[in-house]
C-alpha cells in the first residue's frame, strides 16, 4: 500500500517535470492529455452524483473567456488569470445546480446542452466584450512559454486527481453514490441532495473551467466556436466512459486512451469528421458492450482470476494425499 | 402596427414548423420515457433526403416527403430494435449517452458522406409571396405551415382513432397495465420510435426549402425542440404545440424588435428553457417532473 503511493507520487512528479526534458513537440501532447484528464475527472465527479453533463464545453468556454478577458483588459498574468476562470466555472455550475435542483437528471442533461449553445450565442452577439465571431488574440506580451503552460496543465491534472481521490475517502463520496442510485432514499437517510449537487457541480465546473483557462494561454486565440466547441463536450464524456465511469482511475486511463485513439485516427485518416465519428462509435460501443469501461472491465476480470487461482492449488493438494 | 402584424403572421407560420419539429420528441418521451437526443439527426436526414430527391430526380420536397419519412421510420425502427431497446431498463445515464452517441455517429456519417457544405432546395414557391398592402406572406412558409398542420392532425387522428394509436397512448399512460391488456409493449415502442423519427424527417423535408441543409443543422434544432418540449411539458402533445407557438412568437419578436435581433433569436430557446426550469419546470401542460 505504502509502496504504491510512493510510485504514484513519483509518477505525478515525473509528469509535472516532463515538459522540462521532453522535446517541444511533446508539450502539445502533454497539454492535451492533461486537459482531457482534468475534464474527464470533472465530468466523472458530476456523473458520480447522477448528473450527466452534455455541455461541458460551457464551463470550458467560460474559463477560456474569463482568463482571456482578465489578461487583455486588466493585464493579469497567467497564474492570476486562472482564479477568475475557476470562479466563473464554479458559480455558473452552482447556478445550474440550483435551477435543475429538484428535477429529474434528464433536465440537467438538457439544461447543460442548452447552456453551451446559449453561451455561444451570447459570445457571438457581444463583440465589444468578447471579440464576437471574429475571435480575439490573448495579449502576446503576457504569454508564458509553452513549457510552463504544459507543466501547469500536468500539475493541475495531478491536483484534480488528488482532489478526486480525497473526495473518494470522505462521506461526500458515499452521499453522491446514494444520490445516484436513489435520490429519494438518500434524502430519507438525511442527505440533502440540493446541497450536495451544488457542491459537487461547483467543483466539477471549476475544474473544467480551469482546463479551459489554461488552454487559452497555450492556443492564444479564442472565438465562440472554439470556446464552446461540441468537441470538448464529447471528449469530456468519452474519456471517463471509455476508461471506466464512477471510478478513480477510469478518467485518467480514459484520457490517455482517447488521445491515443484520436492520434491514430488523425494519422490514418486525417479528417475532422472522422475522429468525431470514431468518438460516437466508441460511445455507443462502450455503453452497449463495455459499460464499466477499460478499468472496470479489467477489475472484474482480475477479480475473477483472483477468485479462481487460490482454489486451483488447494484442489491439487487435496488430490495428492 | 403593420410591423406587429407581420411579426404575428411570421410567428404563426414558424410555429407550425416548430410544432412538427418537437412533437416527435415529446411523444417519444411520453411512450418510451427516453429522450431521443438523436432527434435532430432524424430531421437532418429528412432534409438531405428531400435535397437529393430534388437534385438527382427533380422531385419536389413535398412529393418526396412521404417516401423519405417512410425510409427514415424504417431505419429508425431497426436502430431501436438493434441498439436502443437494450438500454430501456438501464440507468438513465446509459440511455442519455447512448442516444447522444448515436446522434454523433449519424451527424458525422452525414458530414463525411456529404461534406459540411450548406445546401438548399430551390422550389418554384420558395421565393414568391402573397402581398397584402405592406404585409408579406411567403408561399414557402404557408406551404410548410399547411403541411405541418396536416401531419399533426393526421397524428392526432392516428393516436385517437386507430387501434395502434390507442395502444400507443395506453403504453404512454402505463406500460405495465398495457402489457396486461394484451398489448405488445416492445412492438409499440418500436412503432412509436419509427413514427417519431418520421415526424422529424418530415420536418427536415419541409426545412429543405426554408432553411439551409447541413450535417449539423440537427443540433441547433434539437436545442430548440428541447426548449419547446420543456415549455409545453414533457410528454404532452397539446403542450408541445403551445410551446412551439410560444417559442416561435418569442423568437420572431426578438428578431423584429431587438437590435441585432436575428442573431439574438438563436439564443431565445436557451433563455426560454432556463426560465421554464426556474419558474414552472413541469411546463404549461406537463405532468411529473419530480426526481425518480
Amino acid at each position: 500500500m505504502q509502496a504504491r503511493f510512493v510510485i504514484y507520487a513519483l509518477l505525478a512528479i515525473a509528469a509535472i517535470l516532463l515538459p522540462l526534458v521532453a522535446p517541444p513537440v511533446m508539450n502539445n501532447l502533454i497539454l492535451r492529455v492533461g486537459s482531457l484528464m482534468i475534464l474527464a475527472i470533472s465530468w466523472n465527479l458530476a456523473a458520480n452524483a447522477g448528473l450527466i453533463s452534455l455541455g461541458h464545453s460551457a464551463f470550458w468556454g467560460l474559463g477560456s473567456y474569463a482568463a482571456l478577458l482578465v489578461a487583455n483588459r486588466l493585464g493579469w498574468p497567467f497564474f492570476a488569470s486562472l482564479i477568475p476562470a475557476m470562479l466563473i466555472g464554479a458559480i455558473s455550475a452552482a447556478a445550474i445546480a440550483v435551477i435543475t435542483g429538484r428535477l429529474r437528471g434528464i433536465f440537467f442533461a438538457i439544461a447543460m446542452l442548452a447552456l453551451s449553445e446559449g453561451l455561444r450565442v451570447i459570445a457571438v452577439m457581444t463583440p465589444e466584450f468578447t471579440g464576437g465571431g471574429a475571435g480575439v488574440f490573448i495579449d502576446q506580451a503576457l504569454r508564458p512559454s509553452t513549457q510552463t503552460v504544459a507543466m501547469v496543465t500536468a500539475a493541475c491534472a495531478v491536483g484534480c486527481a488528488i482532489i478526486a481521490y480525497w473526495i473518494s475517502l470522505t462521506p461526500f463520496h458515499y452521499a453522491c453514490r446514494a444520490m445516484r442510485n436513489n435520490e429519494n432514499a438518500a434524502e430519507m437517510l438525511g442527505i440533502n441532495p440540493l446541497r450536495f449537487r451544488i457542491a459537487v457541480l461547483s467543483l466539477s465546473g471549476a475544474m473544467a473551467s480551469l482546463a479551459g483557462g489554461v488552454n487559452i494561454w497555450y492556443s492564444g486565440f479564442l472565438d465562440p466556436a472554439i470556446g464552446f466547441d461540441l468537441h470538448v463536450t464529447i471528449l469530456a464524456q468519452i474519456a471517463p466512459i471509455l476508461g471506466g465511469i464512477h471510478t478513480l482511475a477510469g478518467p485518467i486511463i480514459g484520457a490517455f486512451a482517447t488521445i491515443g485513439l484520436s492520434e491514430v485516427t488523425r494519422v490514418m485518416v486525417g479528417e475532422q469528421g472522422f475522429s468525431l465519428l470514431v468518438y460516437g462509435v466508441i460511445l455507443v460501443f462502450s455503453i452497449l458492450c463495455m459499460p464499466k469501461g477499460i478499468y472496470g472491465t479489467w477489475l472484474t476480470w482480475s477479480q475473477r482470476k483472483r477468485q479462481t487461482t487460490p482454489t486451483a492449488p488447494s484442489a491439487t493438494k487435496a488430490a495428492t494425499p | 402596427m403593420s410591423l406587429l402584424l407581420q411579426c404575428l403572421v411570421d410567428a404563426i407560420l414558424l410555429g407550425g414548423l416548430y410544432s412538427l419539429m418537437a412533437i416527435g420528441l415529446s411523444l417519444g418521451f411520453g411512450v418510451t420515457r427516453i429522450i431521443n437526443f438523436a432527434h435532430g439527426e432524424m430531421i437532418m436526414f429528412g432534409a438531405y433526403g428531400a435535397y437529393f430527391a430534388s437534385i438527382l430526380l427533380g422531385v419536389d420536397p413535398l412529393l418526396s416527403l412521404p417516401v423519405v419519412a417512410v425510409l427514415v421510420a424504417a431505419a429508425s425502427a431497426l436502430l431501436f430494435k438493434g441498439l436502443i431497446e437494450k438500454v430501456l431498463d438501464a440507468p438513465h445515464i446509459n440511455q442519455i449517452l447512448l442516444l447522444f452517441g448515436i446522434g454523433l455517429v449519424l451527424q458525422n456519417v452525414a458530414a463525411i458522406l456529404w461534406t459540411g457544405d450548406a445546401r438548399s432546395v430551390s422550389t418554384p414557391y420558395a421565393l414568391t409571396a402573397f402581398e397584402f398592402d405592406t404585409l408579406l406572406v411567403p408561399h414557402g412558409r404557408v406551404i410548410a405551415f399547411v403541411t405541418a398542420a396536416i401531419l399533426i392532425v393526421a397524428l392526432f387522428c392516428w393516436l385517437h382513432f386507430s387501434e395502434l394509436g390507442r395502444a400507443t397512448r395506453a403504453v404512454a399512460e402505463n406500460g405495465q397495465a398495457a402489457t396486461l391488456m394484451g398489448i405488445n409493449v416492445s412492438r409499440m415502442y418500436m412503432i412509436s420510435f419509427g413514427i417519431n423519427a418520421a415526424l422529424g424527417s418530415a420536418t427536415g423535408a419541409i426545412s429543405a426549402f426554408l432553411l439551409t441543409v447541413t450535417p449539423f443543422m440537427g443540433f441547433h434544432m434539437l436545442v430548440k425542440a428541447f426548449a419547446i418540449v420543456v415549455l409545453g411539458g414533457l410528454g404532452s402533445v397539446p403542450g408541445t404545440i403551445l410551446g412551439a407557438f410560444a417559442l416561435a412568437f418569442a423568437e420572431t419578436w426578438v428578431s423584429y424588435y431587438v437590435p441585432d435581433g436575428s442573431g439574438w433569436a438563436e439564443g431565445v430557446s436557451f433563455v426560454v428553457l432556463l426560465c421554464v426550469l426556474i419558474i414552472r419546470p413541469k411546463g404549461i401542460l406537463g405532468q411529473a417532473v419530480a426526481v425518480h
